[in-house]
């Protein structure tokens, strides 16, 4: 059973396209620090067109984060914008590749959405 | 002038609030300091000369980003005689700047230890509005040669405020200070430099230099320049209005605000001091009134807030996928997940309010291309209301909250806890429907038809939202209007009950369009009815009604803004003078207010009190009050786009003399608009 990072850009890569992203173009690339290890992952994105990769690449943006906070963030346990403003995600280049991707994440597994309300009587 | 005596100065989201002497001494009830990204970075910054506070002669506050205070040591007698005088001089912008000048005008040298008391409590702004100050991290404040650095950190969330000035000082963990020897008629100087810090663990400031415009104080004067330069022109007769619209252009100026992430495009903030932030709503509305004058924002708002459209279900932000924020904000409790404004999504009205501003942006600007650009964000918005909205799957707009912690009960623009109440003062249960969001739903529906016909070439899809509309006009009209008192119920609740109350929120119906013809007059003489209508404006709630109160947050003050878009609804319907009456009310009000319409006022009888009175903690300037005077030229002027031209029907009470309005932007290049007041009021008391 691969990890939620792993199924995450792996998903993204099976997809191949992205409607929220087809007003996006740019590379974004996710450096996981773990000690002196880094763990890398580019996503480039042409107008919703996406291509994922393992690998160190040039990228328009850099977001430097924990591989255990990833892992969090790709099981919708936690929430990319909160982290940045926590300064436990770093971003350098465009930000605005970082505000699109991030909304690609999964909400929280607990989150239910909208509560029907049951009537009472009818109408 | 009903004001406080805080001195405000700001740039975007960095602000200070001061004593008029310029000194800072915030305690929980007094939110006085240096504000930047939610955050205080100064919450002490006190001047003494040997010890001594100093006392205000005066205080200027020459433009928004900038204020002067002129001041003499020793505390307030009725006679002055100082021989010394001292200037302190401000600015905002990206940074705090202060010049402190002493003169000397004994006839014999003078020795002084000058002094600044300076400190940081780094609150989250959530925690001064709430006046609950528990920081969960660590401060620091570490004295260097040339600076001082007071800090704040939790694990890799850090904040630092550094202070340096121009000149030698002695620097200590509580201020700086400096010994000063004056000959007679000699003046002394130093600059001041407070810089913010919100810096990660890559070293990087969160903010990374994204700003509309510089930040240098000759960048920032250019900057106004050109923004009243590129406005249209008002020339009048009636000198209060020529003020109130000059204030306007400027607060509005003041006011933009450049999220992080957007590449320095701007929209409006919603206001000072709590609401320096992009809102869904409050920046859409603002957008909506000033149109006419400053289309741009509109641009950047609508892209700014389709670029945050919400996405996924996260009943912690009350996120929906295709719903429109509410508020975002960068403090330390949205960092850390203790208020869920990263962002947060608790509007209802935001959504469709979404759609119509697109919609009228159109009309105004002929920019098709960005309806084009958001035809996928307009149609997720549009889903969103017929499959998240619809609580109680009778074809209305409804709201509960899922955070029930911290998300906000009441999701239309009347939240404040007690403002939607039956006839007997008891609240609604959830969820609850307002009358105005239906409205809202209705005119985004209609709207929507005409971009998915003209621009979206899916006429099939255009249909079917015309069906929508029309069925959504019948049943609220069926649903919603109250026989024995002839206007429409304020709210529903879920099983059928009504909120029998005769509220502003009737005004926005006529805005929206969802009012059958042969009601329209009847909702228009309760608007400038004795029960609604103070002389000055509508008020949010009808005298009469249990939980009425003239100075009742959402139950009885009168909020400028509900009037501005109250008047447009009324000049809709056909309604010219009933709407130039409201205009007519609310223009008048600002000159108590020296051009910057507050928030809101009182709800009492204009003749009563003779001058509006301000809520007390009203916030100012704010957006949407900002864009009121805006939006009422246009209703009094009547100006309408149409296809290529603009159309003008003036019906201007006759005590605003002559109008003109030169160089209106739109599709149709720029025009002019000219008009003369030759309405009689009668119906004002005055």
């Amino acid at each position: 059973m691969p990890d939620a990072t792993t199924r995450f850009f792996e998903d993204l890569n099976r997809r191949g396209y992205e409607p929220l992203l087809v007003k996006t173009s740019g590379t974004i690339r996710f450096d996981l620090r773990e000690g002196p290890r880094t763990s890398h992952w580019t996503v480039a994105i042409d107008r919703g067109r996406l291509r994922v990769s393992h690998e160190d690449q040039e990228a328009d943006t850099v977001i430097g984060i924990s591989p255990a906070l990833f892992e969090e963030l790709a099981a919708g346990r936690s929430h990319g914008i909160a982290a940045i403003l926590r300064g436990d995600m770093t971003v350098s280049g465009d930000p605005r590749l970082v505000v699109q991707v991030e909304r690609l994440f999964p909400g929280p597994p607990t989150s239910q959405g909208p509560r029907r309300h049951v009537q009472r009587e009818a109408r | 002038m009903p004001q406080s005596n805080t001195v405000r100065i700001l740039d975007g989201s960095t602000f200070v609030v001061s004593e008029d002497t310029g000194d800072i001494e915030a305690t929980p009830s007094e939110p006085t300091g240096m504000f930047s990204l939610d955050t205080r970075f100064l919450s002490r910054w006190v001047l003494t000369i040997n010890g001594e506070r100093l006392n205000t002669l005066s205080y200027d506050d020459l433009q928004y980003y900038e204020a002067r205070f002129f001041l003499v040591p020793g505390m307030a007698t009725h006679y002055v005689d100082a021989k010394l005088s001292i200037v302190r001089k401000r600015a905002v912008g990206g940074s705090f700047h202060e010049q402190v000048t002493i003169l000397n005008h004994d006839e014999k040298p003078v020795d002084l230890e000058v002094r600044m008391d300076v400190d940081s409590d780094f609150a989250d702004l959530f925690q001064v509005k709430d006046e609950i100050v528990n920081k969960k991290g660590e401060k620091y404040a570490e004295a260097e040669a040339d600076r001082l650095r007071l800090g704040y950190h939790r694990g890799n969330f850090r904040r630092e405020t550094i202070i340096s000035c121009s000149r030698t000082a002695r620097y200590d963990r509580n201020g700086f200070a400096f010994t000063v020897h004056l000959e007679p008629n000699e003046q002394w100087s130093t600059e001041i430099d407070v810089r913010t810090s919100a810096i990660g663990p890559g070293g990087r400031d969160l903010r990374m230099g994204l700003r509309a415009h510089g930040t240098e104080r000759l960048a920032l004067q250019q900057d106004l320049q050109a923004w009243i330069a590129a406005a249209p022109k008002l020339n009048c007769e009636a000198e209060h209005l020529a003020r109130t619209y000059q204030r306007s252009l400027v607060d509005l100026a003041a006011l933009r605000f450049s999220p992080l992430s957007l590449g320095g495009s701007a929209l409006p903030a919603a206001g000072l001091p709590w609401f320096m932030t992009m809102f869904g709503r409050d920046s859409i509305l603002t957008c909506l009134q000033v149109l006419p004058f400053v289309p741009e924002l509109s641009k950047t708002t609508l892209r700014i807030l389709a670029s945050l459209q919400g996405t996924r279900f996260d009943d912690f932000r009350d996120e929906d996928p295709g719903r429109i924020l509410h508020e975002m904000r960068y403090g330390e409790t949205a960092a850390f997940e203790e208020q869920p404004h990263s962002p947060y999504y608790g509007s209802v009205d935001a959504t469709p309010l979404f759609v119509v501003l697109l919609d009228e942006y159109e009309r105004w600007s002929g920019d098709v291309s960005l309806v084009r650009e958001l035809e996928q964000e307009c149609r997720a918005a549009l889903r969103w209301i017929d499959d998240y909205a619809d609580l109680v799957g009778n074809g209305y707009i409804w709201y509960e909250r899922r955070n029930t912690d911290t998300g906000l009960e009441n999701q239309c623009w009347k939240d404040s806890w007690d403002s939607i109440s039956y006839r007997d003062g008891t609240l609604l249960p959830f969820p609850r429907a307002t009358c105005e969001v239906q409205g809202y739903a209705y005119d985004a529906k209609v709207r929507a038809a005409r971009l998915a016909r003209e621009y979206w070439g899916d006429p099939e899809y255009a249909d079917h939202l015309e069906l929508q509309a029309a069925q959504l006009k019948e049943r609220f009209n069926r649903d919603w209007w109250v026989d024995d008192g002839q206007f429409y119920a304020l709210a529903l609740d879920p099983d059928g009950g009504r909120a029998e109350v005769l509220s502003s929120n009737i005004g926005h119906l006529l805005w929206s369009g969802i009012v059958d013809h042969d009601r329209a007059e009847r909702i228009a003489e309760h608007l400038v009815g004795p029960r609604l209508f103070s002389g000055w404006g509508v008020r949010t709630l009808a005298e009469g009604e249990v939980r009425y109160n003239p100075i009742g947050y959402h139950n009885g003050t009168i909020w400028p803004f509900d009037n501005s878009f109250i008047a447009w609804g009324l000049r809709r319907y056909g309604f010219a003078e009933e709407a130039a009456t409201i205009a007519n009310g609310i223009i008048d009000a600002a000159r108590y207010f020296d051009g910057r319409l507050p928030e809101a006022f009182g709800g009492y009888q204009r003749e009563l009190t003779k001058f509006p009175v301000e809520y007390p903690t009203a916030c100012s300037p704010q957006a949407w009050s900002t864009g009121t005077p805006m939006l009422l030229l246009r209703t009094m002027l009547g100006i309408e786009p149409h296809e290529g031209h603009l159309s003008v029907e003036p019906s201007l009470p006759s005590g605003m003399g002559r109008i003109e309005v030169l160089d209106i932007p739109g599709r149709w290049g720029k025009v002019d608009a000219f008009a003369r007041g030759r309405l009689d009021l009668k119906t004002l008391p005055d």
